[in-house]
């Protein structure tokens, strides 16, 4: 080795070690938000494939940065998010999904969230509530999805139904209506089993004041509210008012076109995707909030936008964040996805200030409410999954079933 | 599913490296000549056996050491942090309700699904090679498709087949005044009608084997058997499935070996349920790994599973090979 390439590699050495220590070092935030740079961005489903049109207007108006977005599929996005963790290869910025946040904040991959810049107050309190792990800030809030009822307007006509069931009593009977008046095949479309069911029963749970978890991260899924509300749930199944067979990939939007479903709990893209697939029932449904129990409560759901732990981009990924986040961003992102804003202030202009049907998301959203992050959430709702199913097929009742899963909940938070 | 493709390779990678070194009574200048020899062999074969090593090998070893420990999603980033447990996570399967079912489900799919797969593919290939003269291309390409079409696109079409509101069987049923069960939505029927579908998919590459062993039997032996006046089903017995021992027993054992496997039918078409009647060892497995991130529990289930097959495989091979001599 000669002189000069001695000299210049432990030059190069100590230049990348102090990088490294920079980096590493708290308070360090690798290059600057002014200097030219590529942000890598990862987000899932729909959200990857339009974040693309906004990375390009945001590209224009900072033109020292340029943002690569990669798309990936909600069905492969755990174990992707997981493999980049362990590698140490995790995009800038990603979207999180809410059940996600826990388990990556644990593991210690996401930048804690700058509470100055980002505040709680600006968006619903459920939707902050998702990027918090542990008492800390992790996720800024993106967009927001919670559940209401669709129902067929027509046919309620046919059944006698003069307004939106309001309460949980008259949910049951306007489904009973339904099926004998109208006709209809079923009363209300609700998932018997499977994966996910519990995102059915959170509406029954939440509204008559029960929860998986409760604020304090204890497991309180047996309560005398939750067994109540597993109890109603399992009733319309006995009842015959929804159907017990478990289909996977079942699309309730087929059977709601068609009238044999006339009431089902959706998110915010049903609605779209009723526009366009099934125009000739539109102006036949409409949507209603919750109905009440002790309260009219609905899940929260939604994405966050998380910043990698080791990002060497971190202050050009803040200011993308904010733009992303902000009113101004939120109402454009609206316009494109119509995903829901989870800036409040982006509710006051335009179709989400006016629009009856928004004002229906937007009061839902007040009350709606999140399970609290926790690294084993997906196994911990899976456990509820299976409690529901029993009580569905018949094979339990709703105390036993709920007692046999708070015991094996308690085992899994922390 | 790559424990089991793990035994064959490594007799791959001894055939490509002819080490004959080292035996003893060999001349120091026989030896060193074999070194050269030896060298060559070794680089040509390197490039596989680093990508066996690193995509095979090491995955292995990890699987097996991970059993041992508690390696849960924390441990991804901190993999040193994670707990040895020792045979913890074994006994605990034995006493695990679900893996249990799932040991059974699988049982269940292998008992019923073997027998039926090699039965109708030997069927179709004997239909193919005597029976139809027409378009016999056009049948042989039409019972191999489903091998070749990716699980997606099949499970369309069988979801469409089997759906209890509006599907094929259904509205056929319904017409004569019958009605279908709900095929997927009943316990007591999932599991027959995945096993339905996996042999649908699966007599295919059977029937290909069947065919090339049929068609290995001397002409001159069934006309024998003919001139001495067997029938259709003697001819079967006595001299079709005898001579076709070989390609029958290889057919079974890789059979046996991807429903042992079972994973893609039950995760597309019934996610395990309903209540875990379609519940296999891999997609267990596949649910503790990557759903729950219990990597070590799960890496446990693959071994156990690894024995099972490894198990069944050669006693499969010593009771149907015997019975050829």
């Amino acid at each position: 080795m000669n002189r000069a390439v001695a000299t210049g590699s432990i030059a190069l050495t100590l230049a990348s070690a102090l990088t490294l220590t920079a980096c590493g070092g708290s308070g360090g935030a690798g290059v600057a938000a002014d200097a030219k740079q590529t942000l890598t961005v990862w987000a899932m489903g729909t959200e990857g494939e339009k974040l693309g049109d906004v990375a390009k207007e945001y590209e224009k108006s900072h033109s020292n940065i340029k943002v690569k977005i990669t798309p990936i599929g909600w069905d492969v996005a755990h174990q992707k998010l997981v493999a980049a963790a362990a590698a140490g290869k995790l995009p800038d910025v990603m979207q999180m999904g809410g059940s996600y946040l826990g388990e990556f904040a644990d593991m210690g991959v996401l930048e804690p969230v700058d509470t100055k810049t980002f505040r709680e107050g600006d968006f619903f309190p459920a939707a902050w509530q998702q990027g918090s792990y542990d008492g800390k800030t992790y996720g800024v809030p993106w967009y927001v999805d919670t559940r209401v009822l669709f129902y067929r307007t027509d046919l309620a006509t046919k059944a006698g139904i003069k307004k939106a069931p309001a309460t949980m009593a008259e949910l049951q009977s306007a489904a009973e209506a339904y099926q004998k008046k109208a006709d209809t095949k079923w009363g209300l479309s609700i998932q018997p089993g499977g994966l996910d069911t519990v995102q059915s029963f959170y509406q029954f749970l939440y509204s008559a004041g029960g929860a998986v978890i409760d604020d304090n991260g204890k497991a309180v899924v047996n309560s005398d509210a939750a067994v109540k509300a597993l109890e109603n749930y399992g009733s319309y199944f006995d009842k015959g008012l929804s159907e017990k067979s478990v289909r996977p990939g079942y699309d309730v939007t087929k059977d709601f076109n068609s009238g044999a479903v006339p009431m089902f709990f959706g998110g915010p893209w049903i609605t779209n995707l009723l526009d366009e697939n099934y125009p000739d029932i539109k102006g036949k449904w409409a949507v209603a909030p919750v109905p009440a129990d002790e309260a009219s409560v609905s899940m929260a759901g939604g994405s966050s936008l998380a910043v990698s732990a080791d990002s060497d981009h971190k202050a050009a990924a803040k200011e993308l964040v904010s733009y992303l986040t902000g009113a101004k961003g939120q109402v454009d992102w609206f316009e494109r996805t119509n995903d829901l804003p989870a800036n409040t202030a982006a509710w006051k202009t335009g179709d989400l200030a006016t629009d009856p049907t928004m004002q229906v998301w937007r009061k839902q959203m007040d009350t709606a409410r999140a399970t609290p992050s926790q690294p084993k959430l997906t196994e911990i709702t899976s456990k509820v999954d299976t409690a529901i199913e029993s009580v569905t097929q018949g094979k339990s009742s709703a105390k036993a079933a709920l007692d046999k899963a708070q015991s094996e909940i308690e085992g899994l938070v922390q | 599913m790559s424990l089991t493709t793990g035994p064959a390779v490594p007799q791959a990678a001894v055939d490509k490296s002819p080490d004959s070194g080292g035996k003893s009574g060999r001349t120091r200048r026989g030896r060193r000549s074999l070194s050269k020899h030896n060298l060559t062999g070794w680089l040509f074969s390197t490039p596989f056996l680093v990508l066996f090593g690193v995509f095979m090998l090491f995955p292995i070893v990890a699987t097996l050491l991970m059993s041992f420990t508690d390696f849960g999603a924390r441990n991804v980033t901190r993999p040193l942090e994670a707990e040895f447990v020792g045979l913890d996570n074994y006994t605990q399967l034995f006493q695990d309700d679900k893996f249990l079912k799932a040991l059974f489900n699988t049982a269940y799919f292998v008992v019923v699904g073997v027998p039926a797969t090699i039965v109708l593919g030997l069927l179709a290939a004997i239909l193919l090679n005597n029976g139809i003269d027409r378009a016999r291309t056009l049948f042989r390409v039409g019972f191999y498709a489903p091998v070749v079409t990716t699980i997606v696109a099949v499970a369309v079409v069988w979801r469409f087949v089997l759906d209890p509101s509006d599907g094929l069987i259904a509205s056929l049923a319904s017409e004569v005044g019958l009605t279908a069960p709900d095929f997927l939505g009943s316990e007591t029927w999932a599991m027959p009608s995945l096993i339905t579908m996996a042999v649908w998919r699966n007599l295919g590459t059977v029937m290909v084997l069947c065919i090339a062993g049929l068609q290995a039997i001397p002409a001159d032996v069934r006309e024998a058997a003919r001139l001495d006046g067997a029938g259709a089903w003697q001819e079967l017995r006595g001299i079709t499935v005898p001579l076709l021992r070989p390609t029958l027993l290889y057919a079974t054992v890789i059979t046996t070996i991807g429903y042992l496997n079972v994973f893609e039918e039950p995760f597309v078409m019934t996610q395990g349920g309903p209540s875990d009647s379609t519940l296999t060892v891999s997609l267990d497995m596949y649910r503790e790994g990557f759903n729950f991130f219990h990597m070590g529990y799960a890496s446990a289930m693959a071994y156990v599973l690894f024995v099972v097959i490894m198990g069944i495989t050669v006693l499969q091979l010593r009771l149907l090979k015997d019975n050829t001599r």
